[in-house]
């Protein structure tokens, strides 16, 4: 009877331990809405989403997959809710600044802690990841912009790659001659020209100009500002840029380069998902935006990806340990492998970028000697500054002369938004 | 006695009176539900919305009539009215008078009919969305239908000994150029709008008393003095409504905007329903976006308005 009392206990005691077992790896629910909504990376993010599952079956989770434009909307509405999803894509800079100023994003500091990710991320990432000091944000990905080029065509002319504004403007000459289209961009929606202003600036004012400027802390009507515009209308004046660019969406004259009628392209890695049949190992490269001003710092656009958690996330518990995991080496290697993109972790294993040789050249190239990140236009200022500002430069585009009342339009937006410059 | 009883119908009356009143709310209830949460409610927190400053996350503060003061000195919202305006115009003339013509042309039982009033029709059955992905490819310079086929017309004409360069029709550029974009914007939509137009004028011109044509042909009325003053006046009720529909229908222009241009170049193809959706969603100012609403709102109240005295003067013609 005592016995059997006592294998009871311990029956019990077992049993409690498996149960305390199952709690720490986690029960109950975690939702998380995603907006990768292209097939690769939704593949990719159904992949991670079955291995964490795998891991935790304790967990009974939901995984949402919104389109990335729609996305960017409901958002809002998920934060606004009481119950929003556990864990969320979103983008680092201004956006997740946005929400986190709010305090709409929850600390996860802890998360950061118990992963050793301080050691194992490289000190700008962590800084992109914080607000007030704490840790907001998980970077998972991030691509690279630079000027992509028809290396083919490059050879054929033979052309070489411009380190310096002088040799690039040479660059659109020849390509003229030659019959080709030297830049290609689609500006229907606009965005492709935000890079397009986000270069010009760093180049000719330097990043902390920039960061100043999209901060809503210096005047589109400074002087300053204005050069910026008269680099861009030297390319103008060369006839640099697809005619009618206001056209074509971005895909429609990535098309155009495609079929050999365009040179060049200020786009994000992206672009090379537009060539089929492995064709761009033969026909597509890239150079960092020439240099305009050689004393400036160097400022690249290295716009990043990665997740949050909400503050009123009904399960904060399952949602960090979900961020654990998409933060671990295993799954940011599976990144690196699968979608080809680069991944903020600096000590996953090199050789998984060996079939990309783009990763190797743009780390070299540009990433690392960048004195400074951007995140792109539209990610580091106000959206509607946003909006209203690449507004003004695609009306530039079509009418240089506009220029002044371009940019006193833009002032005018700016100061509506951020306020009077106090001096 | 008899008051009694008298006393007691009367009671009876009330309760009857009461379950017929019952009755009829419980029928009516759930519609009146549906309409007060999803159409009135919205429409007033719509009106309440416009008069504060919201970002959808931290709650509406007051402004007055900021917003409205700040919408009429904006630029790019008076475009947008006048390019609504100009929707009102051209789509109260072009389709109405493609819509009529084709009618008149159809009704006469000729051969293929029935197939030429289902491929005019056909537009209609598109989504608008879809409508406008393909128009926008048709409009792409250099891959695009549109000016293939100018290329084409062009290349005949220099064989025939015209001074033109063919390869200049690969320059235009329908959505891209400022001045062009607006027409090829409202082409598409004129295109869809014809077709129903059409059937409208169709269904009128069945009620169109034979008798009284009979008695203008005997009098000698032929061709276009029978459509002038005897068949287009009997159609006018038809007309009244195609004209309001065409306004109501051009005021709502979005979807084709949104996705050919979303309002652009600069502004110049910018409507109200689309310069609303842009503010409200895209910036994220709902209380701006609410002001345009209520501006938009205004403005098709007028002629929904319009649309209905007419609807029901025809019922009461119907049932007189």
């Amino acid at each position: 009877m005592k016995r059997k009392l006592l294998m009871g206990l311990v029956g019990l005691g077992m049993a409690a331990g498996l149960a305390g077992v199952v709690a720490q790896s986690g029960t109950g629910k975690l939702v998380y809405n995603s907006d990768a909504s292209d097939p690769a990376p939704k593949a990719y993010d159904q992949k991670i989403v079955a291995q964490f599952k795998a891991k935790y079956p304790g967990i009974e989770m939901t995984h949402n997959t919104v389109d990335h434009e729609s996305f960017k909307q409901a958002i809002r509405t998920y934060l606004a809710s009481d119950t929003p999803p556990d864990v969320l894509t979103w983008f680092a800079g201004n956006r997740m600044r946005f929400f986190s100023s709010k305090d709409l994003a929850a600390d996860i500091g802890s998360v950061w802690k118990d992963n050793g990710w301080e050691k194992t991320f490289p000190k700008g990432f962590q800084a992109l990841s914080q607000d007030k000091g704490k840790y907001v944000f998980l970077p998972t990905s991030y691509y690279w912009w630079a000027m992509y080029y028809r290396k083919d065509i490059f050879q054929k002319l033979g052309l070489k790659e411009a380190k310096t504004w002088p040799e690039f403007l040479g660059l659109c000459r020849s390509l003229n001659k030659a019959g080709v289209t030297p830049i290609m961009t689609g500006s229907k929606f606009l965005w492709p020209l935000g890079g397009w202003f986000d270069f010009l600036d760093m180049r000719v004012n330097g990043p902390q100009f920039h960061v100043d400027l999209t901060d809503g802390k210096i005047a589109y009507t400074d002087s300053r500002v204005r050069k910026v515009f008269s680099y861009w209308k030297q390319l103008l004046d060369n006839k640099c840029f697809l005619e009618n660019s206001a056209s074509y969406d971005w895909q429609d004259a990535a098309q155009l380069m495609t079929q050999g009628k365009g040179a060049m392209y200020l786009m994000g890695d992206f672009i090379r998902d537009q060539w089929k049949d492995g064709l761009e190992a033969t026909q597509l490269d890239f150079f960092r935006f020439p240099i305009i001003n050689a004393k400036m710092p160097m400022g690249e656009e290295a716009p990043t990806d990665g997740f949050f958690v909400p503050t009123k996330a009904p399960n904060i518990a399952n949602a960090k340990l979900f961020m654990g995991y998409l933060g671990s080496k295993e799954a940011m290697e599976q990144g690196a492998k699968e979608l080809g993109r680069l991944v903020p972790r600096s000590d996953i294993d090199k050789g998984l970028y060996a079939s990309k040789p783009q990763i190797a050249k743009a780390q070299a190239t540009i990433i690392e000697p960048a004195d400074y990140i951007a995140q792109f236009y539209d990610r580091d200022t106000d959206p509607e500054m946003a909006n209203i500002g690449m507004k003004g430069f695609q009306q530039f585009m079509q009418d240089p002369s506009q220029l002044s009342s371009i940019l006193k339009n833009l002032e005018a937006t700016r100061e509506r938004i951020y306020g009077k410059i106090t001096k | 006695m008899a008051l009694a009883s008298r006393r007691t119908r009367s009671a009876n009356y009330q309760t009857l009176a009461l379950n017929r009143f019952l009755v009829i709310f419980s029928f009516l209830a759930v519609p009146l539900g549906l309409y007060f949460v999803w159409v009135l409610w919205p429409t007033l927190y719509t009106f309440y919305l416009s008069l504060t400053n919201w970002d959808s996350f931290t709650p509406p503060v007051f402004a007055g009539f900021e917003n409205y003061k700040n919408l009429f000195s904006d630029p790019e919202f008076q475009h947008a009215i006048l390019n609504n305006a100009i929707w009102i115009l051209v789509f109260i003339t072009v389709p109405t008078a493609a819509g009529l013509a084709l009618a008149t042309v159809l009704n006469n039982n000729l051969r293929f009919d029935r197939f030429l009033k289902v491929a005019y029709f056909l537009p209609m059955v598109i989504a608008p969305v879809i409508i406008a992905l393909i128009w926008s490819w048709i409009y792409l310079p250099q891959q695009g239908l549109l000016n293939a086929f100018i290329n084409l017309v062009l290349q005949l004409l220099k064989t025939i000994g015209f001074n033109v360069d063919p390869k200049s029709a690969y320059s235009i550029g329908w959505l891209g150029d400022p001045k062009l974009a607006l027409v090829a914007v409202m082409a598409p939509a004129v295109w869809r709008q014809t077709g129903y137009v059409m059937i409208l004028y169709l269904a009128g011109l069945k009620t169109v008393d034979s008798e009284v044509v009979e008695a203008a042909k005997v009098d000698g009325a032929t061709g276009w003095t029978m459509f002038r003053y005897v068949i287009f006046p009997m159609l006018s009720p038809v007309t009244t409504i195609v004209v309001v529909v065409s306004i109501i229908d051009s005021l709502r222009s979005f979807d084709i905007v949104n996705v050919m241009t979303k309002g652009g170049p600069v502004s110049s193809t910018e409507v109200l329903a689309n310069y609303m959706y842009v503010k409200s969603f895209d910036d994220n100012r709902l209380g701006y976006g609410a002001a345009i609403a209520v501006v938009l709102f205004g403005f098709a109240l007028i002629f929904v308005m319009m649309y209905l005295r007419q609807v029901m003067a025809q019922e009461d013609e119907g049932t007189a």
